[in-house]
């Protein structure tokens, strides 16, 4: 992705994305333009950062920082690659992951459910090739990591994308991300899953709406689509780098 | 949302390092970080860590191997790869199942057998945000379980007044493989390492670091098992667990439950019937049915029998998993 490092970031997509109107979009312009509060409070509510010490805006980009002077603050710099493209971000010791990829990345599919207990999976990105919670991941402790998230996923163009719109395996669609990220971690693993295997690999994650029907024909059928997509994108997905031998 | 209390991070190279650190009583060590990263952010604790040590740095603890008669696993070693691996498997049949069972694939792929055997309870009063019931195993005077809802709580009693249950499903499972865990300073068995040092759940001292489990190979011919209930099947801590062990030529059984009470509850009576049983000539079912009987005889539940189900459950868990091995 050279041409296109700040992928995650919708609102600096650039000359691509211009005129068109997305949702995130949508909320992210009201609440930056602080002109009509009183028409959209609720958008700008949503559109506030969930982390108040993380507060700044979603489209603020991750820059090199000065190292030694932050970390005599207590800060840490880490340096870690997300969905291919490499940033240097400087966090404090209690920063969760979730918060490093939401607040400071632009990244919003790892989303904040049950309040970071690791109880609903919503926020599951891979990490060096297993699923993990990126709300009980210290971001500090993420130096040199491989992450990958749900719009990693959906921008290669995986299988599992269309699956999951041919099944309407959601509805409000909180969730979602998700389910196709740990859904992605298991085919990675294991290409000709059986339904009880992605069964067992999405227990951990919780869908108010109960679409859970739905998503292992889903993956079955990305599965099958799984050759193919390999086949076209050049050898990916790649196995499973933290898989023990 | 709950903000952080702040606390300072440290990556130890070396655990005599992480030893030092952790020496003054205000640190903690992290390693897969899903239970302590939820007691740090809820403040269910009385005090709060200034430093957390992580000790991943240090690739040497995670590994699975079997030498000297005994499978060895590192403490850094994540459940899945223990769930996942062959070796265990097929000799260490409960301990990989006890592994494969615990939370949830993400917490799996996180979480450490040397973290899993060291949580804390998950008494909903001892857990409750902002330490707002000051029970009995954080220094207060009384047990909120006791007079409150105690539906998931110990069916053998209290430990030092608290009926809180070890959630663990690890521990019965290498309590029943006899298991010896290893630490920075000396080498505890399975068996008393839950000896309960409040508020923690391990017999541990501040800078002590758990680094290795050792399970001897179980005899030739001798089976495992472990089984487990819980209210949701692919996410929940148990209502009860059980592992065994039965060596069906030897006529011995190992059997020990676990989150019935402090610490993980081995059924002395349940083996020796087990093993009665086998001596006789009973039938698989028949010493099955005496060791359940026999390993909830010491059970009562507590007033207003808010958990009499648990001896229930417990009672056919033991059945079953003696069963399992015998077939």
């Amino acid at each position: 992705m050279p041409d296109e490092p700040n992928f995650g970031d919708e609102g600096n997509k650039g000359a691509e994305n211009a005129g068109k109107m997305s949702r995130r979009n949508f909320l992210k312009d009201a609440g930056l333009a602080a002109g009509a509060p009183a028409v959209l409070g609720g958008a700008m509510a949503i559109s506030a950062p969930p982390d108040a010490e993380a507060a700044q805006p979603y489209n603020a980009r991750a820059v090199p920082v000065a190292s030694e002077a932050v970390c005599a603050s207590g800060m840490a710099t880490v340096t870690l690659t997300v969905n291919g493209d490499k940033y240097t971000q400087a966090v404090e010791p209690h920063w969760t992951l979730r918060q490093l990829l939401r607040d400071r990345l632009g990244f919003t599919s790892p989303k904040d459910w049950c309040g970071g207990m690791g109880a609903c999976g919503s926020c599951t990105v891979i990490m060096n090739g297993r699923p993990v919670l990126s709300c009980m991941t210290l971001a500090c402790e993420c130096g040199g990591a491989v992450v990958e998230t749900a719009e990693g996923i959906a921008k290669a163009g995986h299988p599992l994308i269309q699956a999951y719109i041919d099944h309407n395996a959601f509805q409000c669609g909180y969730c979602t991300p998700g389910f196709v990220v740990s859904a992605k971690a298991l085919l990675d693993r294991n290409a000709d899953p059986t339904e009880e295997d992605v069964r067992d690999a999405l227990g951990g994650n919780l869908c108010r709406c109960a679409t859970y029907q739905q998503h292992p024909p889903a993956v079955l059928q990305a599965a099958k689509a799984l050759p193919e997509f390999q086949k076209r994108s050049g050898g990916e997905p790649k196995p499973s780098k933290g898989a023990r031998a | 949302m709950k903000t952080w209390k702040k606390f300072a991070h440290v990556d130890a190279k070396t655990a005599e390092e992480a030893a030092a650190i952790l020496k003054s009583g205000r640190a903690a060590l992290i390693a897969g970080g899903t239970d302590l990263l939820g007691t740090l952010r809820f403040e269910i604790l009385p005090t709060h860590p200034e430093t957390v040590v992580n000790l991943k740095a240090d690739p040497f603890l995670d590994y699975i191997k079997e030498y000297g008669g005994a499978l060895r696993i590192g403490a850094l070693t994540r459940l899945e790869d223990i769930a996942r691996s062959a070796l265990v498997k097929e000799r260490y049949a409960a301990l990989g199942e006890a592994a494969h069972r615990t939370a949830t694939p993400h917490i799996r792929e996180m979480g450490t057998i040397g973290g899993n055997i060291c949580q804390l309870p998950r008494c909903w009063y001892f857990r409750t945000p902002d330490n707002r019931f000051n029970c009995v195993r954080k220094g207060g005077g009384q047990c909120f379980a006791m007079s409150g809802d105690n539906r998931y709580h110990s069916i053998f009693g209290a430990v030092k007044s608290c009926l809180a249950v070890n959630p663990g499903d690890l521990a019965p499972a290498l309590v029943a493989l006899d298991a010896k865990i290893h630490t920075n300073r000396r080498t505890i068995e399975a068996e008393r390492f839950w000896d309960v040092a409040f508020p923690g759940s391990t017999v541990l001292a501040d800078d002590e670091i758990v680094m290795e489990v050792q399970v001897p190979a179980p005899p030739e011919g001798a089976k495992s098992a472990f089984l487990k209930f819980a209210v949701r099947k692919s996410i929940d801590f148990p209502v009860v667990n059980c592992a065994a062990l039965v060596d069906k030529a030897g006529g011995t059984a190992r059997i020990c439950l676990n989150a019935v009470h402090g610490k993980p509850y081995r059924a002395a009576r349940a083996e020796a019937a087990a093993a009665d049983a086998l001596k006789g000539n009973s039938t698989a079912e028949e010493a099955a049915e005496a060791a359940g009987a026999a390993a909830v005889a010491e059970a009562r539940a507590l007033p207003g029998d808010r958990n009499k189900w648990k001896i229930q459950i417990a009672r056919t868990l033991a059945k079953r998993a003696v069963l399992a091995c015998l077939r």
